[in-house]
């Protein structure tokens, strides 16, 4: 509980109506896009929406010396509880904060603050011809604080990489208070540690993001789609390995199995030939016509060699839209495939893809669920899907022995437990197995360093 | 309010926003907020809040009754939901649990209710709506509850090209068979605050059939919309026995096309109702809908630039977009403004109950009317003419309102 005196404090600086307290508006910040249960949801004794660092650092300042737990939020769209505030207190709603500072094109990069939605990021910069790459597909919400706190990755990580490539330089309100600037423009910096990157992927447990400094790139001129067909998901995943080494990089490389296809054949009402395997759909992009279709017939003739049963490169904007429709429209129709789904998100090597794929099926066998799986491929991240009816008695345990069990080969693969979407709440109990215990305990010493009082988003990570 | 009533509104309740998945895709486009950008004012927050009340997580409330009335029932979000979630038809049924439970709907929607299922009432109520404009009372009402209307007259007056000066266009010839018996239903929207639309609705058909004006009861969707389900469905019964000898219903609010075309849904486990209602539910068409069908040819309008707002009820709520568009064209100098199908608003009595933040949504839409450089702002439904009427005040008279039949 918070003490009216510290509500009045807090109100004196952002201003009564951006403090709420009521029970009723409060639930509101109590879950995110993740599967926890309601009743492990928890209401925020107060939800505190700031406009600027100032009122972020003066929230602070206060919350550290009463010891009151703050959770930052961006738009919630975290998928493993990040933004719930585990122990009450205050969620600190950071999605008023959106001045785009300065585009400074000399430089190529762009300042912004935390609650700007990564849809705009990308948008204002496109005015200017320069590229922000990471695209969550939860860009047109998600906000560039949440991305930097859980350094999120997008389709387009295999040739441009994820957030934390791109963040040069951060503002941090640490928890006492005290405002930080980390990294900068410079290109080259090796002053000090390189706090840029550890609080890039903290997810909000060692200080609260209130800027960014972004490198871009130049946008790139020219791009298109292709979608390729297998009747078999190795030769899927030699095809895009093959493409890599050869040094043909789509931009982007998303894969999905065949339940996902069924799926949306049925959602969609499109007429996917049942004896597909896997539907590989690339991104291209270059700098001239000439290049954009040399590489087009070296990924042809890769996968032709590897027993493509259908390709389509697209050849007019309807066709480019009709083929990103299969996999953006994948969601819904999982979604639409069952009355509740549990969406995961693991990474493994590279080559360690079919396997993966093949102990997931094997688990779903094992567990009598429907796992769909899909993912970016090009850069082994993920997707499992498990559809089930949680209104079955026993499915909800089910379902989590079967993702335990999904964890337990990411990591035997050598790959680990989140590409994306962190560790938050729902992953917690795994962290040890990924890490190792004096792994954990390196991590607690770096958040013991910052928030000696344990107030900065509690009981995340382990 | 018995159990099972509550346990039935739950049931459907929770299987609706069970299928909410958090995502988020939804604050970006429900206008509410993206006008208070507070989490129970999303569809998100909404359908959260409504499976934790089902869940008894959160007890109902003024609060939360407030929560739930704070919707437009827009189908923004709906129609941008990957799951497709029908927070609509959530609000509509938890509007109906606070009702059962508190004994009606408040004081405000009872006498509402009551207004527009009495046929006298509703039109005594256009005679007197009739006469307060006549004599400039009108604007002395607070929130531009009757708006004047901008009538044909005035727009051929003030609008029309130099082919048309001094005569209205000469009128299609009727070009459908006969044979179809094609009624009109009178939105009593319509008929209390836009008297020239219903004439001019009226005389578009006659030039493609005989319609026939049938005294019918009011469509019941303010009834819906506020926990009045019994009287809803008290309206349905009386409206499809009125219609029966009808082939095809036709209707000018969009509103009430899209509530009657939904009729059949109401009635689908009513062994009695249940093959009638689907019948009646089949005949409705929305006047654009139906005049495009019947091959209506627009009459040239003049030089006016005129833009098109299209009503929740009548994109999302039917699909009907590219008929209104289609006939516009045809009559002249017409232009798509930005956001065209976002909310204006309106949205029933919400311009009533929140007439702060009504009026911040409608901002939006006067601003892109405006950067349209439209003259004339048209739509199909009397809630948003009455809405757009605002905007056209707020702008100085940069544009006029009207209904699509005043100027087709
Ligand atoms: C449909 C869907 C698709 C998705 N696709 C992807 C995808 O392709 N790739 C991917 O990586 N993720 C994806 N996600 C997950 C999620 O959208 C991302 O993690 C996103 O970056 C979260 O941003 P947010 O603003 O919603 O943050 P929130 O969910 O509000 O918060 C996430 C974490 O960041 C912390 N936080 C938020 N803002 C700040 C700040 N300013 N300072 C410090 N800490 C902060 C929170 O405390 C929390 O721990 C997807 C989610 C959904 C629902
Ligand atoms: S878009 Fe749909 S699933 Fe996503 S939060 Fe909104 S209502 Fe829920
Ligand atoms: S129906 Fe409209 S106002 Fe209501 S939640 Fe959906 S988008 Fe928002």
């Amino acid at each position: 509980m918070i003490s009216e005196e510290i509500k009045k404090k807090i109100r004196a600086i952002v201003g009564a109506e951006n403090a709420l307290d009521s029970k009723d508006e409060c639930f509101g910040y109590s879950y995110d896009s993740s599967f926890v249960p309601l009743a492990e949801q928890h209401i925020p004794d107060l939800v505190v929406m700031p406009r600027s660092t100032e009122e972020v650092s003066g929230i602070m300042a206060i919350a550290h010396e009463y010891g009151v737990p703050v959770t930052p939020r961006g738009t919630a769209s975290g998928r493993t509880g990040g933004s719930i505030p585990d122990n009450g207190g205050i969620s600190l709603a950071l999605h008023r904060m959106t001045r785009i500072i300065e585009l400074d094109e000399g430089n190529m990069m762009v300042t912004v603050e935390a609650g700007v939605r990564t849809i705009d990021v990308y948008d204002h910069c496109a005015a200017k011809g320069l590229f922000f790459p990471p695209d969550p597909a939860s860009w047109k919400y998600s906000t560039i604080g949440g991305n930097i706190a859980e350094n999120a990755g997008g389709m387009r990580a295999v040739k441009y990489g994820v957030t934390s490539n791109y963040v040069m330089g951060l503002e941090v309100v640490l928890p006492d208070g005290s405002v930080i600037n980390t990294g900068g423009k410079a290109i080259k910096n090796v002053t000090g540690y390189n706090l840029t990157q550890l609080f890039t992927g903290s997810e909000g447990t060692l200080g609260i993001v209130t800027k960014a400094i972004l490198r871009l790139i130049p946008m790139p001129k020219l791009r298109n789609t292709i979608q390729l067909m297998f009747p078999s998901l190795d030769s899927a995943c030699e095809t895009i390995h093959k493409m890599l080494v050869t040094g043909v990089v789509p931009a982007a490389a998303e894969i999905m199995d065949k339940i996902s296809l069924q799926a949306v054949s049925r959602h969609r009402k499109l007429d996917i030939d049942p004896r597909i395997e896997a539907c590989i759909v690339l991104e291209i992009d270059a700098e001239s016509d000439a290049n954009l279709a040399k590489q087009a017939e070296q990924i042809k003739a890769i996968a032709a060699e590897r027993g493509v049963q259908e390709v389509r490169v697209a050849a007019s904007q309807q066709e480019v839209d009709d083929i990103w429709a299969i996999r953006r429209g994948l969601s819904s129709a999982i979604g639409a495939a069952a009355p509740n789904r549990f969406g995961e998100d693991i990474s493994v090597p590279r080559n360690a893809f079919p396997e993966t794929i093949r102990r997931i099926r094997k688990i779903a066998e094992k567990y009598d669920l429907t796992i769909a799986v899909y993912g970016h491929a090009g850069d082994g991240n993920v997707h499992p899907s498990v559809l089930c009816d949680l209104s079955k008695p026993g499915e909800e345990a089910k379902v989590h022995e079967a993702i335990n069990e999904i964890f337990a080969v990411a990591i035997d693969v050598g790959g680990t437990l989140s590409g994306e979407h962190g560790i938050g709440i729902t992953k917690r109990p795994h962290i040890e197995k990924a890490l190792g215990a004096s792994g954990v305990n390196a991590l607690q010493l770096v958040k013991q360093a910052f928030d000696p009082k344990g107030i900065m988003n509690p009981n995340k990570i382990w | 309010m018995k159990k099972a009533d509550t346990n039935a509104c739950f049931t459907e309740v929770n299987a609706i926003v069970s299928q909410c998945d958090r995502c988020g895709s939804c604050l970006t486009v429900c206008p509410l907020f993206g006008e208070k950008d507070i989490e129970s004012s999303s569809a998100r927050g909404k359908n959260n809040l409504a499976r934790a009340l089902v869940h008894g997580v959160v007890q109902p409330s003024d609060e939360v009754l407030g929560m739930v009335n704070f919707c437009l029932l827009c189908r923004s979000c709906v129609d941008n939901c990957p799951n497709k979630v029908k927070t609509d038809d959530a609000m509509i049924a938890l509007r109906q649990y606070f009702a059962d439970k508190n004994g009606g709907p408040g004081a405000k929607y009872k006498a509402l209710g009551l207004l527009m299922k009495n046929r006298t009432l509703v039109k005594l109520s256009a005679g007197t709506c009739n006469v307060l404009r006549k004599i400039g009372a009108n604007a002395l009402l607070p929130n531009g509850v009757i708006p004047s209307e901008f009538t044909r007259r005035q727009y051929l007056a003030s609008f029309a090209g130099p082919a048309a000066l001094g005569s209205a266009a000469p009128l299609t010839k009727q070009n459908v068979s006969q044979e179809s018996k094609v009624a009109y239903f009178t939105g009593c929207g319509m008929q209390m605050l836009f008297p020239d639309a219903v004439a001019a609705s009226l005389a578009a058909l006659r030039t493609v059939t005989t319609p026939q004006v049938v005294d019918n009861h009011c469509c019941g969707l303010p009834h819906l919309a506020h926990g009045q389900r019994t009287e809803f469905l008290e309206l349905a019964k009386q409206n499809i026995a009125l219609f029966e000898a009808a082939d095809r219903i036709v209707s000018d609010c969009a509103s009430c096309s899209g509530t009657l075309k939904h009729i059949a849904a109401y009635f689908a486990d009513d062994p009695v109702w249940r093959e009638r209602a689907a019948a009646f539910s089949a005949k409705v068409m929305g006047l654009s809908e139906y005049l495009v069908q019947a091959g209506y040819t627009p009459r040239k309008g003049g030089d006016a630039v005129i833009t098109f707002h299209e009503p929740c009820h009548l994109g999302r709520g039917q699909g009907i977009k590219k008929q209104p568009r289609e006939l516009l064209q045809a009559t002249g100098r017409f232009v798509e403004m930005k956001g065209s199908d976002r909310c204006c608003g309106g949205a029933g009595s919400f311009h009533l109950d929140y007439p702060e933040i009504a009026a911040k949504v409608l901002e939006k839409k006067r601003s892109n009317i405006e950067q349209a450089g439209a003259d004339i702002v048209v739509s199909e439904c009397p809630t948003c003419l009455v809405q757009l009427q605002k905007a056209s005040a707020r702008s100085n008279g940069k544009f006029k309102v009207m209904h699509i039949s005043q100027v087709i």
